[in-house]
């Protein structure tokens, strides 16, 4: 019988404590911006970016979390890291919600120098939320370096980056997950580093008024953003290649083709960052195409070797569907037709027209909701749901999946069809011109509520079932 | 007032009245270093509200009071400032240092332009919502490429869900046969379009000449264009500078884009209101973008890089004749 550690578990609170109330900000911001809800329009920005600082950060330590507790399994990270990972999040989270809430902090999720220092909003808050994701970055750190630590006490790195399934050998075994993880964690430290960077450049000018060169501060922002949102959805897709097969009946096992692909990614997805940066036309131009080739070379790996490494493992397999097995399933091809929607983006040529409109939100959206959300969603699902029971309700696993499928597909394609009539993304009240934008952004909020409604239920049910198990255990 | 005619004319007035018009000329001044950002004097509302003949509307001690310090009025709940903060999207003013006499050539400024200008509503500025674009622009084209890649996944992932209800053995080496035919097919496409696409970007190239450069000055929160660059918030005072700007048809207009305090996006839509091109504005960088204005008609332009509060209401206007 299968049981949560406690650790998971509090995970697993904290995920769905936060992101229901997250969730509701993201349908607060639709609805002002269908023109509702007139008395929160002021809020609109500190909203926005609570919910998006909220957002990435809680479903990556979602996503190491779930990581830790695959990587329990066969080796050892640290119980007391992980108990001080916790820590540090709920502080820096406690800290991240006074800023906004007490001090209407809003430079956006990224908070792209110069803008924290130059807004509305009072320095202390600025202070604080610096403050707040240097705690949560320390925190961070640390545990990736534990989570790297405890690999290092089973394989070295060339054996945790598969490389010796490139001279034939199969031993020592190294599931897959091991090496995506691996490979996240090293992409994590980085894109932590860097975060770091920004950190340090912003307090210097706060204490000595030195400024910083705005274009380096750029690259080293979205370098970090950019990593961190893809390596939280590599976890995620770890956990699909750890469960997927127990659904299946068939393994899913580390070969030379899948190290060489996750070694590729590990190599090319810290150049796609570039495509951020399209039009800062300040930029080098070579970088520029380094970064529309990159974007495209680490899609390619991703699609051809995972994405059909998953569906070969479930054709004609003697599949258990379940909500757990229909929520990695679903969450993988999230994944892919997000992906499709970033690769459009990361041709220069589209993104003169696509470029901070809501074709932006609109693919980060499907990825990290229809993806790294329902990846991890089906893991707790997995987890909670104890073997014997786990077929108990095909109605109810249904309802459940078609909900979130349903509302969040729905609530994307508004993004997409905004996107696409070049509504700007973080308007808190669109134009004359672009009246349309509202009409969409009110349907978004029909179908986010649809979503959440689902979420809800799931999360109930989960807890419900988790319960029930520890009790017979 | 951002008009260029109108400020050279005030200008030229405060000269030639000596030193009656001193106070409105250091007014004239300040209110465009301090606070033309946020307010006009009779071309509407922009962040904050139009100040057409607010010295009629307000009393004198009132205004004294609140230029000098907003934020304290509205945390000590005076009714009209907490009306006004409610009305503007609970923006609050700055508190921008000024001591009685700034305060005081400010508001003589305000009058003085509130008397020789009539109020006029902002050009170009649409005030009736207006329907949806058909989708037929390159945008739409994405669009519709996109849904047909994600039918397509749709389908692959149903079809493999389905063939579950049929379970078999399956042929691994079929399967890595097929899967090395999927990689060559995606290598060559990925290829084919990055040759296709590499070629089409938006820098500028070296071996063409525009028929016109125009100079972009980006700042929370407006774009103002002008014929020679602007590096500080100093040379507004010297450089003529509009948010509005006419440009003959069929013209390849480059723009040299900046910022004085954060990222701004500098985003020109069509006549289509649909994006034709943009950079991004950058302190401390120029950005040169091409734009070819082949139709006349009006080119709204919107901020397209978030820089607080007033964002989404940092505009201005390209008309093309
Ligand atoms: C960052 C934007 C901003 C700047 C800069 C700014 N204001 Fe304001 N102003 C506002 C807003 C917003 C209001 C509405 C009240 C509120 O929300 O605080 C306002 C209100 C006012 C009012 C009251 C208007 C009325 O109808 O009674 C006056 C007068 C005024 N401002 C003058 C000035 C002067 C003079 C300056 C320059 C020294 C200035 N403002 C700079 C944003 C700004
Ligand atoms: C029901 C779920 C959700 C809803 C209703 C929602 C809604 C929204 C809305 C309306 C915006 C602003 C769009 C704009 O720019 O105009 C936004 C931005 C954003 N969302 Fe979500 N969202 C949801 C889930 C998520 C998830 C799961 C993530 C990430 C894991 C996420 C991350 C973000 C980020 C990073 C931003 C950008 C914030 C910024 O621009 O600073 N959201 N969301
Ligand atoms: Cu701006
Ligand atoms: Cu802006």
């Amino acid at each position: 019988m299968r049981t949560i550690d406690t650790q998971t578990a509090l995970w697993m609170a904290v995920t769905f404590i936060l992101f229901p109330v997250l969730a509701l900000l993201g349908i607060t911001m639709r609805t002002v911006q269908a023109g509702g809800l007139e008395a929160m329009a002021g809020w609109f920005y500190p909203l926005m970016t609570l919910h998006g600082v909220g957002m990435v950060g809680v479903w990556y330590v979602a996503a190491m979390g779930c990581a830790a507790s695959v990587l329990a399994r066969h080796v050892a990270p640290s119980p007391l890291i992980g108990r001080i990972a916790l820590a540090g999040t709920v502080i820096g989270v406690l800290m991240l919600l006074a800023c906004v809430l007490l001090g209407r902090f809003a430079a956006g999720w990224y908070f792209l120098y110069p803008l924290p220092l130059h807004g509305e909003w009072p320095l202390w808050s600025a202070v604080l939320f610096l403050a707040s994701l240097t705690v949560l970055g320390a925190t961070w750190l640390v545990w990736s370096l534990d989570l790297l630590r405890a690999i290092a006490a089973r394989f070295t790195l060339a054996q945790a980056l598969g490389w010796h399934y490139l001279r034939g050998q199969t031993e020592p075994v190294l599931p897959p997950s091991l090496l995506i993880v691996t490979v996240s964690l090293i992409a994590g430290i980085a894109a932590l580093v860097s975060a770091v960077i920004v950190i340090v450049l912003f307090a210097l000018e706060l204490l000595t008024g030195t400024s910083s060169d705005a274009l380096l501060m750029k690259n080293l922002t979205f370098f970090f953003g950019h990593t961190l949102v893809n390596l939280s959805m590599y976890l995620g897709v770890a956990l699909a290649y750890e469960i997927l097969p127990d659904y299946a009946g068939r393994p899913w096992k580390t070969n030379p083709v899948v190290v060489v692909s996750w070694n590729t990614v590990l190599a090319i997805v810290l150049l796609a960052y570039l495509h951020h940066l399209y039009m800062d036309f300040a930029q080098p131009g070579g970088l520029q195409y380094l970064g529309q080739v990159a974007s495209y070379a680490s899609a390619l790996p991703a699609a051809i070797v995972t994405i059909f490494g998953a569906l070969l493992l479930v054709y004609r397999a003697t599949m258990r569907w379940n909500l757990a097995s229909i929520l990695l399933f679903a969450g993988l091809a999230g994944w892919a037709i997000g992906g499709i929607g970033a690769v459009i983006d990361s041709t220069i040529s589209a993104n003169t027209r696509l470029h901070n409109t809501l074709w932006v939100p609109a693919h980060f959206h499907t990825y990290m909701l229809a993806g790294l959300v329902f990846l991890i969603a089906g893991y707790f699902a997995h987890l909670a749901r104890p073997a014997a029971t786990a077929d108990a309700s095909p109605r109810r696993d249904r309802t459940i999946a078609l909900l979130l499928v349903g509302g969040a597909y729905g609530f994307f394609a508004m993004f997409y069809l905004a996107g696409a009539w070049s509504i700007p993304r973080r308007f808190a009240a669109y134009p004359a011109e672009l009246a349309h934008g509202a009409t969409t952004a009110g349907i978004a909020a029909a179908f986010a509520t649809l979503f959440l409604a689902g979420f809800l239920y799931y999360a109930l049910d989960t807890v419900r079932q988790w319960r029930t198990a520890t009790r017979t255990d | 007032m951002r008009n260029a005619a109108a400020r050279i004319a005030l200008l030229l007035a405060a000269v030639t009245h000596g030193a009656a018009t001193a106070d409105t000329a250091s007014g004239q001044v300040l209110f465009q270093q301090k606070c033309a950002a946020c307010h006009t004097i009779g071309e509407g509302d922009r962040i904050g509200p139009d100040l057409h003949d607010v010295g009629a509307r307000r009393e004198r001690a009132w205004l004294m009071r609140f230029v000098t310090d907003p934020q304290a009025m509205i945390a000590a709940g005076d009714p009209v400032a907490v009306r006004l903060y409610e009305r503007y999207n609970r923006i609050v003013m700055p508190n921008l240092a000024l001591d009685d006499t700034q305060a005081s050539a400010l508001l003589a400024h305000i009058d003085e332009v509130s008397r020789q200008h009539p109020a006029s509503v902002a050009v170009g500025v649409a005030t009736a919502p207006m329907p949806a674009p058909a989708l037929r622009s390159p945008q739409s084209a994405i669009l519709y490429g996109f849904i047909a890649a994600t039918l397509l996944i749709v389908t692959v992932f149903v079809w493999v869900a389905r063939s579950t209800r049929d379970p078999a053995t399956v042929d691994t080496h079929r399967a890595y046969a097929l899967r090395r035919v999927l990689f060559m097919a995606g290598l060559v496409c990925a290829i084919t379009v990055l040759a296709l696409t590499l070629p089409r970007t938006p820098y500028v190239q070296a071996a063409t000449t525009p028929d016109r450069v125009i100079h972009v000055t980006a700042r929370q929160f407006e774009f103002l264009f002008s014929d020679v660059a602007v590096d500080s918030t100093g040379d507004l005072l010297n450089v003529a500078t509009s948010d509005r700007i006419t440009v003959a048809a069929d013209t390849l207009v480059e723009f040299r884009v900046t910022a004085l305090d954060v990222n701004h996006g500098f985003g020109v839509y069509g006549v289509d209101r649909q994006l034709l091109a943009q950079t991004q504005a950058m302190p401390g960088y120029v950005n040169r973008v091409r734009v070819h204005f082949r139709e006349p008609g009006h080119y709204p332009v919107l901020c397209l890089e978030y820089c607080a509060a007033g964002h989404h209401l940092m505009r201005a206007g390209i008309t093309v004749e």
